[in-house]
């Protein structure tokens, strides 16, 4: 195993245990609002792309996705680094490990948000 | 992998009762939101990228596997959530309320909460896809 900067390290997961807290309790309106609107009162059988284009036509349910995608996406990658940090012990993994879920939350991130300000384009 | 094995046996033999059961379903809840969500950016993202195939994804949606996935999907959302309310409150606010009888309690109180909100959710999903995927209720 490689030295580890303790002093950072522990700085950074401050601040991750933190936000794991704080984004949980804004995820609560957020996510639970989504999650009653899209599956409970209006259901998966009257979404398509007319549905998203009319939610999308209103900008303050695009910022609404847009924070959703921010912060539950953020939360949950950091938690899938928490829980795989239980299982990689040696830096050098783990600092792989950090990268690779660094690339896949940006990556998908950047998708969403192009979709949200893109809007629902129309079919060819 | 005797690192996986160690893990993944204390997961299963710890015998912690209410918090083992809390911390463990809050680990499975949670990866199996971030999972879904992943591929849900995605799908939606379509809409922008290449619309004409949205509607294909959607279809996924309505089949029936994935109607009793959803089931469960809103069940992870709704016990990871209200559980990690409980443990952010605990953690900022109310430390004293680690106590073991207390924290013992009050995952009972998160997993009746939880159903409590859970089960009519249920109800509405299951009676639309008897509705649309079997024509049951008039559909
Ligand atoms: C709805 C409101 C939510 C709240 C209040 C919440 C709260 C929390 C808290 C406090 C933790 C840290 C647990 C700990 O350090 O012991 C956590 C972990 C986690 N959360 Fe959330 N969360 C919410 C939504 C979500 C969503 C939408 C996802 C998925 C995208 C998610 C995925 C995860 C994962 C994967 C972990 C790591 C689990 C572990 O370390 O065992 N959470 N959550
Ligand atoms: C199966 C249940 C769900 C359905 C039917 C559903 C439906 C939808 C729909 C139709 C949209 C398009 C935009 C809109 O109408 O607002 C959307 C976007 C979105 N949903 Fe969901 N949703 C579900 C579950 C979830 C969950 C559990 C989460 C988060 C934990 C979530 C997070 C998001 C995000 C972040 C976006 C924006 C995606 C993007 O920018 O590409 N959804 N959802």
């Amino acid at each position: 195993m490689s030295a580890v900067n303790l002093e950072k390290r522990r700085s950074f997961d401050q601040i991750a245990w933190n936000a794991m807290r704080y984004s949980g309790v804004l995820l609560i309106f957020l996510a639970f609002g989504h999650v009653l609107l899209q599956d409970v009162i209006v259901g998966v059988h009257r979404i398509d792309l007319d549905y998203v284009a009319m939610r999308w036509a209103n900008w303050g349910w695009r910022m609404y996705d847009l924070f959703l995608l921010a912060f539950a996406f953020a939360h949950g990658m950091n938690g899938v680094r928490q829980v795989l940090s239980d299982f990689v012990h040696q830096e050098r993994h783990m600092r792989a490990v950090n990268v690779a879920l660094l690339v896949v939350w940006l990556v998908v991130t950047l998708m969403g948000a192009a979709a949200i300000f893109g809007g629902v384009r129309p079919v060819q | 992998m005797s690192r996986l094995k160690t893990a993944l046996g204390g997961y299963a033999g710890y015998q912690g009762r209410e918090g083992h059961l809390a911390f463990l379903l809050h680990r499975v809840t949670g990866l199996g939101t971030v999972l879904f969500l992943t591929i849900h950016i995605v799908d939606t993202a379509l809409v922008y990228f290449r619309p004409e195939l949205y509607m294909d994804a959607v279809a996924l949606y309505r089949s029936t596997l994935f109607g009793i996935g959803e089931v469960f999907l809103v069940f992870c959302v709704f016990y990871h959530g209200i559980n990690g309310l409980r443990i952010a409150a605990f953690d900022l606010f109310l430390k004293k309320n680690w106590q073991i009888q207390t924290a013992r309690s009050s995952v009972r109180w998160t997993l009746g909460l939880t159903l409590l909100l859970w089960l009519p959710a249920t109800v509405i999903m299951v009676r639309n896809l008897l509705i649309h995927n079997f024509g049951l209720f008039g559909g």
